[in-house]
């Protein structure tokens, strides 16, 4: 156990070099983009510029954009340490405030998504393991391989033309509706607004889970202790629950939780076509609106997130693992 | 003697070698075979097709604006300018498979250099690039991907740029993994016992004994760089309008998407482009899986 607990703390000790890396890069990618804060300044409020030509230097110096790369980031560093995000240029709130309001709704949205995944790839993954070569394991390969290969905006434009715009079934976008009062209509609401953006994100994952589920389990069930529990009389039921499963469920643990950031890379895209007010539609439109500080933060957080995944897989590994050493 | 069988020894013995094996043992996969073929036919209708078609890609008809499919001279119909659906699906696919091939071929290309490099040196070297292979995954792709091409630009060579950047780790991990193995198998310490120079080995010895791994990455990653190139383009990061790619089409299906003033819903706007990504990356998928099969010495001694 000791020698567990000092795995754990190495491995999250790695992580603070790594983002410091992520952190560097992001930063140097997003100052050499053209344009800044000052400009979209100066574009809302072309009038007061031109009158004082001096007014964009003087900005420049007030925020410290004059500052060569490395002091700037040196002094975001700083700042960043205390807790200070900053300010969001297009918003005009802090940055803090504004990923507040919005890691629920990527959280909700995601979790979601995962659980849909879940729920609908490990019935279908363990009977087509089970019904090996069947017409059901025939149809949920071919199941797989269409969902591996739809591009997920695609796939989400289409659900919409198909269930809001002809069927009228689903809202079109967003979150919720406006004027919708009363506990019990404004889960309603949610709830229907939740469906397609949820589904969509599941589905792509439910595909590349059930080839994965399937894999896992029929390799275990290859293996000698099963023949031996077959043979021991054991009934059929029993072995594939109580002993396949238990074993493939390591490796489908681990996929599970490593596939976590996918949902937050899929979230930007589908967040983009609902209109979902969640981090994936703030980072899209920091980096289009030029809204450094926003974006920084709006990357570190994805990129926070696909570190402590795979973390947790690794740990999640480890921990049901007894055969892994920790080296 | 008398038992023994009578060899004729004008007749020459055939044997197979690994590309004919590999070859029989594909045919045998039908999905892949089919998927082979549709494939091989979907680069025909983008290279060939706009010169069997009487538009070009560019040219408006205002009589014939939202004509649906099945419109004379319109098979898939036509979009708000009156310009032909078909051929659009055409050019904008010579772009889609032009970014994927070129974007697979550069990563895979990265990827095998750094896989082999690194399994086969190991040590200090090994250390760095896998690394820098950990870090690499380990950043968000698909928001860091906007990013940079928003920076770079979006045009073509910025998005095959951007792709490759983010699409070579696999590879040279997958790559590394056989080579640690390769390295220790007795023809490779034999050659070294010989005396052979390092690059001696590697290219006579590892490459052809890692290339259908290096074959079956870059048929997958010719289908994420399809997929990514369509999702950039779609939130109009990737090609630019007027040039069509199969992702800038659907952006500009978004316009029309909840019905026009016309009063029409242009559905095969949106539909005929992504059924193409779609039909494209499923078929390559199934090759790959045929591919994959099909290269394993391990099955093909079944």
């Amino acid at each position: 156990m000791i020698l567990m607990q000092k795995y754990i703390v190495r491995r999250l000790l790695e992580v603070i070099p790594i983002l410091l890396f992520i952190s560097i890069v992001i930063f140097i990618i997003l100052n050499a983009m053209p344009g800044d804060a000052l400009l979209q300044m100066r574009m809302e409020n072309p009038r007061s510029f031109a009158n004082d030509p001096e007014a964009l230097d003087r900005l420049r110096a007030h925020y410290g954009l004059d500052q060569p790369v490395y002091v700037r980031y040196g002094v975001w560093l700083g700042k960043m340490l205390q807790g200070d995000m900053g300010y969001s240029s297009t918003y005009r709130v802090p940055v803090l405030n504004l990923l507040r309001s919005r890691i629920p709704n990527t959280l909700i949205l995601t979790v979601t998504a995962w659980l849909i995944g879940l729920v609908v790839a490990l019935p279908i993954g363990i009977y087509s393991a089970i019904k090996k070569y069947s017409v059901f394991d025939f149809m949920a390969t071919g199941f797989a391989f269409v969902g591996i290969s739809l591009p997920h905006f695609w796939f989400a434009l289409m659900a919409i033309i198909i269930f809001s715009v002809h069927l009228g079934w689903l809202p079109i976008s967003g979150m919720s509706s406006y004027g919708v009062t009363g506990t019990w209509d404004v889960f309603i609401d949610r709830f229907r607004h939740l469906i397609l953006p949820a589904c969509i994100l599941g589905f792509v994952q439910v595909a590349y889970w059930v080839r994965y589920i399937r894999t896992a389990l029929i390799e275990v069930m290859n293996m000698d202790y099963i023949r031996t529990a077959y043979s021991k009389g054991i009934t059929r039921k029993k072995v594939i629950f109580k002993h396949a499963l238990k074993n493939a469920l390591i490796p489908i643990i681990t996929i599970l939780a490593l596939d976590i950031p996918y949902f937050f890379g899929g979230a930007v895209i589908v967040e983009t076509v609902f209109s979902w007010p969640g981090m994936g539609r703030l980072m899209y439109q920091a980096v289009l609106g030029s809204d450094h500080n926003l974006a920084i933060n709006c990357l570190i957080f994805l990129a926070l997130v696909t570190l402590m995944s795979n973390l947790m897989a690794d740990f999640l590994y480890a921990f049901v693992d007894p055969r892994i050493r920790y080296n | 003697m008398p038992g023994t069988k009578k060899i004729k020894t004008d007749e020459p013995v055939h044997i197979a070698t690994y590309w004919q094996l590999v070859w029989r043992q594909f045919r045998k996969h039908k999905l892949a075979l089919i998927g082979g073929i549709i494939f091989l036919f979907l680069i025909l209708f983008t290279v060939i097709g706009p010169f069997l078609v009487p538009h070009q890609y560019g040219d408006m008809n205002f009589m014939a604006i939202f004509a649906p499919p099945l419109t004379e001279e319109h098979p898939l119909g036509t979009n708000e300018l009156g310009q032909d659906v078909l051929v659009r699906v055409m050019f904008g696919g010579r772009i889609s498979l032009l970014v994927g091939f070129l974007a697979a071929g550069l990563s895979v290309s990265i990827g095998t250099t750094v896989g082999l490099l690194s399994g086969f040196f190991g040590g200090k070297v090994d250390r760095v690039l896998m690394r820098l292979v950990d870090v690499m995954l380990s950043i968000p792709m698909f928001p860091v991907l906007l990013t940079l091409t928003l920076v770079f630009g979006s045009g073509l060579r910025n998005v095959i740029v951007v792709l490759t950047l983010f699409g070579w780790m696999g590879v040279a991990r997958l790559v590394r993994g056989t080579v640690l193995s390769l390295r220790e198998t007795e023809y490779v310490q034999a050659a070294w016992a010989l005396g052979a120079r390092n690059s001696g080995i590697i290219l006579r010895h590892i490459f052809p004994n890692v290339l259908p791994i290096i074959i079956v990455s870059a048929t997958l990653n010719i289908s994420f760089a399809i997929l990514a190139e369509s999702s950039l383009s779609y939130l109009g990061l990737g090609i630019q309008p007027p040039t069509p790619s199969w992702g800038n089409m659907l952006q500009n299906s978004l316009n029309y998407m909840l019905g026009t003033a016309q009063g029409v819903s242009p559905w095969w706007l949106t539909f005929f482009p992504g059924f193409f990504i779609f039909l494209t990356v499923l078929n390559i998928n199934f090759l790959g899986d045929g591919l994959r099969d099909a290269l394993d010495p391990k099955v093909m001694k079944k």
